[in-house]
């Protein structure tokens, strides 16, 4: 009587094939870490020889400004709910810059780009008030309502320039 | 002689009461029915839409995050990573873009969304490795597994 095990063969020991033998996910191998950076310090030195010669187009950045994150090129215009303490025509430098792309290459921060990597330039262009939005509760069969009409204060920036310098390591 | 209070005949009418009404009818120019002539219809309905414009102000932020990962699941799962895999890997790789970034960046950038789906890929690997450590069995630890040594 001969009946055939499935044996998972571990080095120096055979076990039988539980669902626990192996993991879940499939086997993952990692490529060589020595090979792998040698790959790296390539890439960066490339990246770094483009920026240097300037053979990029036009760049985006994901900067983070006013608690919100932004996608913005250059040129764009930025409308944010909120005051600015700075008056009309004052040029502003975003320092929260997480991320930095052109068309061949993208820089990621971790979670924030250096300051002597990217430089993004906006002016503030306008200081409004919103539209008067109209706030409303009231409750049916209890004589009650209220109205509060809320205009909040805008700027608006126009973004001037985006920057990147090629100090990469 | 002496006058304390007016004279019965004599009322306080009203004089702009066709701005009073304008000011309500205003809004509801582009209803539909009689409720944009109206005044009396007029004014449940204005009152009705002020209320849900103040509730919808506050559900736009739940509907637009839901938008967003519906649009960046799709972006993930073209490039081989469910949803939840992308945004944890994300996360611990120290990558702080949030969900309205992502889904733009899905849209308009799709480069530089395959290489973020790229580097959470390699995070999640990097993980499985570090979850499974070195392959032996803890110490003290007495196996029920029948080694077979051939």
């Amino acid at each position: 009587m001969f009946r055939a095990y499935e044996f998972y063969l571990v080095p120096h020991r055979l076990v039988a094939k539980t669902s626990l033998t192996s993991p879940p996910w499939p086997e993952v191998k990692l490529p060589d870490p020595v090979e792998e950076a040698k790959y790296h310090a390539e890439v960066v030195q490339k990246v770094n020889g483009l920026i240097a010669a300037g053979q990029y187009g036009r760049l985006f950045a994901v900067v983070h400004f006013a608690s919100k994150q932004w996608k913005i090129t250059s040129e764009d215009l930025i409308m944010m709910d909120n005051v600015l303490e700075a008056e009309c025509g004052d040029r502003i430098r975003m320092e929260k810059v997480l991320l930095v792309g052109a068309d061949d290459f993208t820089l990621i921060g971790r979670p924030l780009l250096g300051k002597d990597l990217v430089r993004v330039e906006a002016t503030v262009i306008e200081k409004t008030e919103s539209w008067p939005k109209v706030n409303m509760r009231f409750w049916r069969r209890h004589n009650y309502q209220r109205k509060k009409i809320i205009a909040n204060p805008q700027t608006v920036l126009r973004i001037n320039t985006i920057e990147i310098y090629p100090c990469l390591s | 002689m002496v006058v304390l209070s007016a004279a019965r005949w004599v009322r306080s009418r009203l004089s702009d009461r066709f701005w009073r009404v304008q000011e309500v009818l205003k809004y509801a120019r582009h209803f539909r029915g009689r409720k944009n002539r109206c005044y009396k219809l007029a004014v449940k309905s204005v009152r009705r839409a002020f209320v849900r414009s103040t509730k919808a102000r506050r559900e736009k932020k739940r509907f637009l995050r839901a938008l967003w990962i519906t649009r960046i699941e799709a972006a993930s799962l073209e490039h081989g990573l469910k949803y939840p895999a992308f945004i944890s890997n994300l996360l611990k790789s120290q990558v702080e873009l949030n969900r309205k970034v992502l889904a733009d960046l899905a849209i308009y950038e799709p480069k530089t969304f395959k290489s973020l789906a790229a580097l959470a890929q390699r995070r999640r690997q990097e993980g499985f490795l570090a979850a499974l450590g070195d392959g032996k069995e803890p110490e003290g630890i007495f196996s029920r597994i029948v080694h077979h040594h051939y």
